[in-house]
């Protein structure tokens, strides 16, 4: 297998965190805002209202940052065939939107309903969407939840751009991650608008790795006391461990929408100062078939020419080369980083151009 | 490390366990099970060499690095595997100094000028071999017959015999069985004779994925071929590949040097075409050229179109990726294109006919 498919094996280590319900870090945080629909049902609502309700509620949808509200609004105006829940956690460690799907389904069958009725799509095509892969025998993930019929994705490592494509070619779809789904919920039936978001705490310098509902805005170190630190960490990542980013202060950062982990280990990887032997184990690993090697070299001389040939906005910063260099070089963000002063030059030259 | 006591550091987190350590020392394994059967067959002498070898790369390397002015790095073990590599394609009997002086070729004039580890242009261990090859070609290309204890210093006394390779340069049949030969009884290169254990430590690399299977597949499936078309001695085509195959270094080139990751190309079609391309070429240096084997010349060439391959690969992926590698006629619902196509020619066709008759 590994001979001939691109991406990379990754284990994933859900497990101490998906076995657990989720945990709210403040239950008093919770605020409710006043909701005009307070006495019907939330099944009844008219498809106007359930859009009302996620402009009232405040909700942004964590999977791309965009609010609920002109989601639905833009989805409508489209035509949507299908309604799929976003729990595709594919990095490792990182669980909380798979938490909610496998600990709420009621809730967020009844939140796809909603939403399927809000844009006027077939309410018996609802789905989840999860992450299978090899490595997670011990988690089952049935193949129904609450009656919504699961989407399983297998494979390799950078899972969820493989399923937005695969959404985005075959049909009409909106994609709406399951943390909103439950906060759109939430709004409609107890009017409650959305102050927290979803959060895997986790990594081995944790001593009680789990899911955390914490309020937005929580500083990082009052969620590290809270699930406790086995050891003193190393290096304190805020997001996934393939994208996320290691912070320097954890009372300064502040937990915010997007935000889905927060991982602390013991050790860091250690550089290794090595060089590039050209072992061309990036190229084989990248997802989008780019030449992982070459574009890094291009990055660091500055080859403006050679990197766009070598087609470098079609990365998608998964990280996928970093982690298989046996130099343990950062490719991924020396080509990420080309990528945007490359967009960053072109947007300025095509301003100026208007300009004049 | 910060006043927290937090360490800064690029995405991903996570990274393989694998290194240029576990990488060069997967090699150093892989050519291990050689050395204990040239010790069979020729007795401590094989080992020493080994030794010799590696000691002098090593200290090259680490020397040459002191005086690029970097820190030495204890864990890069790339030229250890240069320095076994070398006395595996040689002669058992081979005196120690021509070792010593493939590996200064190899580390001092290959790897250092161009920077060290990762950016040579040419296997280090080739051109090393090759350099002896011209020097001392009848030191280089006299093997000992297999199965004697070889003196371990001094003068090597010991009983030659013919290779394979040899055998088939002359046309003629090797007086071998080919059971023999790919047990290794038979004389040639100190490692590069045990076509069983050769493919063994493939496998082990292929598993480990230290070297790729596409480079050494389109490799051998063109030697073979070309052996089969035409085959050099007189005898049936399927036996002229396995005498093809088996004999010189070729399977041994195939497995240790073709993979080189430095000097091959890095895109996997580029490898296919980096692989065939030396399988002709080799099979075209045993066809025409002067010594018994040419794989060594064979890969030294093509390491120079290693990078071509690469970039002539990139250019195909790029317009794939872009949707642009045939011409716009040929995309479906373009305009009709095929019809404007039958309507072009038809009239020339009835000009000429026009003409020819008016004529």
């Amino acid at each position: 297998m590994s001979f001939f498919v691109p991406g990379i094996v990754l284990e994933q280590r859900k497990e101490p965190m998906l076995s657990r319900d989720m945990v709210m870090m403040k239950p008093d945080s919770l605020r409710t805002f006043q909701n005009p629909f307070e006495e019907i049902l939330p099944q009844e609502l008219r498809p106007e209202e359930i859009t009302e309700v996620a402009r009232l509620a405040d909700i942004i949808d964590e999977s791309d940052g965009r609010s609920l509200y002109e989601e639905l609004i833009e989805a409508d105006k489209r035509g949507v065939d299908a309604v799929i829940a976003d729990a595709i956690d594919d990095e490792p460690f990182i669980s909380s939107q798979l938490n909610i799907a496998l600990h709420e389904p009621e809730k967020i069958a009844l939140a796809l309903e909603l939403c399927a009725k809000a844009v006027h799509a077939d309410l018996s095509k609802i789905y989840v969407a999860v992450y299978r892969h090899v490595f997670d025998i011990t988690i089952r993930i049935p193949k129904k939840l609450a009656g919504v019929e699961v989407m399983r994705f297998g494979g390799r490592y950078p899972a969820e751009t493989r399923a937005y494509n695969k959404f985005r070619k075959e049909k009409n779809t909106l994609t709406v991650g399951t943390g909103a789904l439950l906060h759109l919920v939430r709004a409609a039936e107890r009017g409650i608008s959305q102050t927290s978001c979803f959060v895997t705490v986790a990594g081995d310098a944790i001593a009680n790795p789990r899911n955390v509902e914490v309020p937005v805005g929580t500083p990082v170190s009052e969620m590290l006391r809270f699930c406790g630190l086995a050891a003193d960490p190393e290096t304190v990542i805020v997001g996934g461990s393939m994208t996320g980013r290691s912070i320097s202060d954890p009372e300064e950062e502040k937990v915010g929408v997007m935000t889905r982990g927060v991982l602390a280990f013991r050790e860091s990887y250690k550089s290794l100062g090595y060089i590039c032997i050209g072992c061309g184990r990036c190229d084989h690993a990248c997802p989008e078939g780019l030449s992982a090697s070459q574009l890094r070299r291009f990055a660091e001389f500055g080859r403006r020419d050679l990197l766009e040939l070598y087609d470098v906005d079609r990365c998608i910063g998964c990280g996928s080369c970093s982690y298989v260099c046996p130099s343990r070089l950062d490719i991924g963000t020396t080509i990420f980083a080309a990528k945007r002063s490359l967009a960053a030059e072109k947007a300025l030259a095509e301003k100026g151009g208007a300009a004049e | 490390m910060n006043e927290h006591g937090l360490i800064l550091q690029n995405a991903p987190h996570v990274r393989t366990s694998e290194s240029l350590f576990t990488v060069m020392g997967d090699m150093i394994v892989a050519m291990a099970p050689l050395y204990v059967i040239a010790w069979f067959y020729y007795g401590p002498r094989a080992l020493l060499l080994g030794l010799t070898g590696a000691a002098t790369a090593w200290v090259l390397d680490m020397l040459s690095v002191l005086a690029c002015g970097r820190r030495p790095d204890l864990r890069d073990l790339s030229a250890v595997v240069t320095g076994l590599l070398i006395p595996l394609l040689m002669p058992a009997s081979i005196p120690y100094y021509v070792v010593v002086t493939a590996c200064i070729v190899a580390i001092l004039a290959v790897k250092f000028p161009f920077g060290g580890t990762g950016n040579n242009l040419f296997n280090p261990a080739a051109v090393g071999f090759a350099f002896t090859a011209i020097c001392w070609p009848e030191l280089v290309f006299s093997y000992p017959a297999p199965m004697q204890e070889l003196a371990v210093a001094g003068e090597v006394a010991a009983k030659t015999a013919v290779s394979p390779a040899h055998n088939l340069m002359l046309g003629a049949i090797p007086s071998l069985d080919l059971f023999d030969m790919i047990l290794g009884n038979a004389a040639g290169p100190m490692g590069a004779t045990n076509i069983l254990v050769i493919l063994a430590c493939g496998l082990y690399l292929l598993v480990r994925r230290t070297i790729g299977w596409r480079a050494p597949l389109s490799f051998l499936l063109v030697s073979g071929l070309m052996a089969m078309m035409w085959p050099r001695s007189p005898f049936g085509t399927f036996s002229s590949v396995g005498w093809e195959l088996c004999s010189g270094m070729l399977l041994f080139g195939v497995v240790f040097m073709i993979t080189e990751p430095v000097t091959s190309p890095k895109r996997g079609f580029a490898k296919v075409l980096y692989g065939a391309t030396s399988g002709a070429v080799v099979m075209l240096f045993r066809y025409f050229g002067g010594f018994e084997d040419g794989f060594v010349f064979a890969l030294i060439l093509m390491n120079v179109f290693a990078p071509l391959f690469d970039r002539v690969c990139e250019n195909v992926l790029h317009k794939i990726r872009h949707g642009t590698l045939l011409p716009k006629n040929f995309a479906p619902g373009a305009e009709n294109p095929p019809k404007e196509k039958k309507k072009l020619p038809k009239p020339s066709l009835k000009k000429k006919t026009e003409t020819e008759v008016g004529a």
